[in-house]
């Protein structure tokens, strides 16, 4: 270097050929260029230049630098990097793979210092207009000499690169977690306990973790000083974010409801931008001034690292959201389920989710995990209940306008209608009998009155300014979102379509409820009826009043009867205590006739009583319903007496033959009771588990007037399967259907005779036309016309061939 | 042994002793109640002419009542007469 300098002053001096000169300014000032440490005063420098501008060779300068950092990067800096990388194959240490790492790249910022100064020096000449010398400034040849830096040195990067670089970032940052938030170092997989240090993951003694810190410092910067942040570190850092959000989530969300994680991650987050802060640290001047405060992007000042971290940030959020909202919708299912305790979830999840549009993934997930969790006949349909409930729940909280829960409960709308019981099961809930629902008897009793009709009530006269369109997933029906309510009775009512369907199970149950009581005690019959008033409208619940009211008469002609009783002599007295329940026959649901003779005793109360009854009530006389009712007797046995049982009048009528004769067969009882021999045997199973009667042998069964062999016969019939459940009273919906069904079958028959052989459709749409007037045509579908199409022909009263009905030719 | 009732509760439906199930007026069963009622029984009774139709009383009333000349029992023409 000395020599050139020599030999350009020389030449200067000497004023040789102007070519000579030419050549060593040219000299000089690449040298002065690519070398920053040559001793050259700036003013040889300028002069040279200046030559060099004379004869019009300043603007190849630039080109002159670039073409040279660029053959100098192909031909050894490049290779000398990724070998550099690559080298410590063997090396099993993450701490010397981490030195190797920062190495190379300082390395590589050594060869490319000089050109980036030199470049930044023809850049200032540019600008200051040095010997004529013009050109776009030191910022743009610099954008130029990374891009190449950028295009050659990155162009088909190994994967070494990428997994070194994770690997370092991985470790710092648990580093730095690990320092930042004591306990949290969330990365450790060993823990703090077994002498590791739960930063770096080594033994205490040998922690690095400082000069981890120190090696992300100084990688940062060099990064920073070669532009290559970004695409060096994006990637990693993206890649790290994403497991460890997920990892934590894992860690500390995952079946974990009953806490909100907002504010949590909320805060670790915002220590997580501190480590970013680190990574993206561009401090221009030098590894000197580097203070703790440095760190921090708003001290720093620089422009473009604080926009960094800020969409950084934004990334973390998103990152952060969508994660969490895949992980809840995984588990939608089971935080339904648990819902009034996983409400801090369900509002966790509507942050993010307003954040993240994902709904209709939400949608899909949740109605499949309803169709392969709880839509299958494993399920009680109670439970299936429950679940809707809580979802009715915790989807209105989750989304106020309710298109979720319509869309994704559609399922369990659907599947509902096609169990027998839901009805059954739903107006158990309203009357609190059944155990599972009790949500829908307190939801009853806090007794909006926000009855079905209610909601037609046209509201448009609202403020315009408060109008929220329904979301885009919104099922395109005629009832807008004014009508898509989140009540969950008016729901549950509605999966049928129809609150007649309920009113009249509301009816059966009520009846049964009624029937079942043997003390007129009406209250909560009463409270119920009320509230279901309010909801129903009074109409539709006039015939359930007209029931309880029959209760309270039916109170005051016994007690009338009673009295009038009282009266009579000792021996005019009925035998037995009778009483009764009068019904309003037209307004009770219609009950099961079952034939049933009774002991001559209780017939000839029966008839006293309606004696009584017809004079008491002008022209109106009673029938009995024999089976219904209950009896409260003793049994009296040689050496025990069962006092006070309750059993049904069946029951009492068999127990009550028993006294006439110690020993019956199952035929005699039969023929004596009108009821056919499996009732008999069924009913019989109750008194031999009392240990009343016994068994002896085939179908005949006598009294047990002796105790004693009593605990083995106890044994014996323990096994005896008795299905005193109590047996409903009214037939049930199904049944009322098929006698619906039943009136159609004369209709059938004529057009059958008539015009010889129908299909199915046919048959359908016929009955529709000429029945239409009913109710009942519109709700019967064609699967259920078509089974019982299919029960005639089994029964022989009809001919199906392709598809084709027809009468059978008679004889 | 010996069996011995405390109570006996039945159940039993009342019906109108009544030669018809509907009433020939408003066409609802006796059983039930006219259609201004919403109580069967003792708030809606049956009147029966001297001619043995029935009717509901409410019903019966009101077909009286519009008849301007004379008052007939509107299923055989007889003049109608309560019967005692």
């Amino acid at each position: 270097m000395e020599e050139m300098v020599v030999e350009l002053d020389s030449g200067e001096t000497s004023g040789t050929g102007s070519d000579q000169q030419v050549a060593n300014a040219w000299e000089s000032v690449t040298a002065g260029l690519v070398s920053p440490g040559c001793s050259q005063s700036d003013q040889d420098l300028l002069d040279s230049l200046a030559l060099l501008g004379y004869h019009g060779l300043g603007r190849l300068l630039g080109v002159w630098l670039l073409e040279t950092l660029q053959v100098r990067l192909s031909s050894s800096v490049v290779p000398e990097f990724w070998s550099g990388l690559k080298q410590p194959e063997n090396e099993q240490e993450e701490r010397d793979r981490a030195s190797v790492l920062l190495t190379t790249f300082r390395t590589l910022l050594d060869r490319l210092e000089p050109f980036l100064s030199g470049l930044e020096k023809l850049g200032v000449w540019q600008e200051e207009g040095c010997g004529g010398l013009s050109g776009p400034g030191p910022r743009a040849l610099q954008e130029r000499a990374f891009t190449t830096i950028r295009a050659l040195l990155l162009f088909s990067p190994p994967a070494v690169l990428q997994e070194r670089v994770l690997e370092f970032y991985s470790r710092t940052f648990s580093v730095y977690m690990n320092q930042e938030g004591g306990e949290d170092g969330s990365e450790a997989p060993d823990g703090p306990d077994g002498g590791a240090c739960p930063g770096c993951g080594v033994l205490v003694q040998r922690c690095w973790c400082q000069e981890a810190l120190d090696q992300l410092q100084d990688f940062s910067l060099i990064l920073s000083r070669l532009q290559l942040v970004e695409w060096v570190s994006s990637e990693a850092v993206t890649s790290i974010l994403h497991r460890l959000i997920e990892q934590r989530m894992e860690q500390h969300c995952r079946g974990e409801y009953e806490r909100s994680f907002l504010l949590e991650f909320q805060e670790w987050l915002e220590r997580v931008l501190g480590w970013l802060g680190k990574v993206f640290a561009s401090k221009r001047d030098g590894d000197a001034a580097i203070t703790p405060a440095a760190n921090v992007p708003s001290v720093q000042g620089s422009q473009p690292a604080s926009s960094v971290l800020k969409q950084w940030r934004c990334h973390m959020h998103q990152f952060f959201c969508r994660i969490y909202v895949n992980m809840r919708i995984e588990e939608l299912f089971s935080i339904i389920r648990d819902f009034p305790e996983s409400k801090p979830a369900i509002e966790d999840l509507k942050f993010c989710l307003e954040r993240t549009n994902q709904r209709q993934q939400l949608l899909t997930s949740l109605k499949s995990a309803f169709e392969s969790r709880l839509l299958h006949p494993g399920v009680h349909t109670s439970d299936i209940l429950t679940v809707y409930i809580s979802a009715i729940k915790a989807l209105r909280e989750l989304d106020p306008s309710m298109v979720i829960l319509q869309v994704a409960c559609q399922p369990i709308r659907k599947y509902l209608r096609t169990r027998e019981d839901t009805v059954r099961q739903i107006v158990a809930g309203l009357t609190g009998d059944a155990e599972a629902c009790t949500d829908l008897a307190s939801e009853l009793s806090r007794g909006d009155p926000v009855t079905l009709e209610m909601q037609d009530s046209d509201d448009e006269g609202n403020d315009p300014e408060d109008w929220t369109p329904d979301p885009t997933d919104a099922m395109p029906d005629k009832l807008g979102s004014k009508r898509r309510s989140s009540d969950i009775i008016s729901l549950l009512v509605s999966i049928y379509g129809s609150k007649d369907i309920f009113i009249d199970e509301y009816r059966a149950v009520l009846a049964d409820r009624l029937l079942h009581q043997l003390n007129y005690n009406t209250a909560r019959e009463i409270r119920n009826v009320e509230l279901l008033k309010l909801r129903f409208g009074e109409s539709h619940m006039h015939y359930c009043e007209v029931m309880l009211k029959d209760m309270a008469d039916s109170r005051r002609i016994n007690s009338h009867i009673r009295e009038e009783e009282s009266k009579l002599s000792e021996d005019e007295r009925p035998p037995l205590a009778l009483s009764a329940i009068v019904l309003s026959s037209e307004f009770w649901p219609t009950l099961k006739e079952e034939k049933l003779e009774l002991p001559a005793g209780v017939c000839r109360a029966m008839e006293a009583y309606t004696r009584r009854y017809e004079k008491l009530k002008a022209m109106r006389t009673l029938s009995w319903k024999p089976h219904l009712g209950s009896v409260t007797l003793d049994v009296e046995l040689e050496d025990r007496t069962l006092t006070n049982l309750t059993v049904s009048p069946i029951h009492a009528a068999i127990i009550m033959h028993f006294q006439e004769k110690s020993s019956w067969t199952l035929e005699e009882l039969s023929l004596k009771l009108g009821v056919p021999k499996e009732l008999v045997h069924r009913k019989l199973a109750l008194w031999q588990q009392h240990g009343v009667l016994r068994e002896e042998a085939a179908g005949r069964y006598s009294v047990l007037e002796m105790g004693s062999s009593r605990e083995k016969v106890d044994r014996g019939v323990m096994l005896i399967d008795s299905d005193e459940e109590r047996d409903s009273n009214t037939t049930t919906q199904s049944e009322q259907r098929e006698e619906k069904l039943q009136l159609f079958w004369a209709y059938i028959q004529a057009m059958l005779t008539n015009l010889d052989s129908m299909t199915l459709e046919r048959i359908h749409s016929m009955l529709r036309m000429f029945v239409a007037t009913g109710p009942v045509v519109t709700e019967m579908d064609i699967n259920e016309l078509e089974a019982f199409l299919q029960r005639k022909v089994r029964e022989h009263q009809l001919i199906v061939s392709t598809g084709v009905y027809r009468l059978p030719k008679t004889n | 042994m010996k069996v011995k009732i405390r109570q006996w509760s039945g159940v039993a439906s009342w019906s109108w002793v009544a030669n018809d199930e509907n009433c020939g007026i408003c066409r609802m069963p006796f059983n039930g109640c006219c259609p201004d009622c919403k109580v069967p029984g003792d708030d809606c009774p049956l009147v029966w002419g001297q001619c043995s139709h029935c009717f509901h009383m409410h019903c019966i009333l009101k077909w009286l009542n519009s008849q301007q000349v004379q008052q007939q029992c509107p299923m055989c023409r007889q003049e109608w007469k309560f019967k005692e």
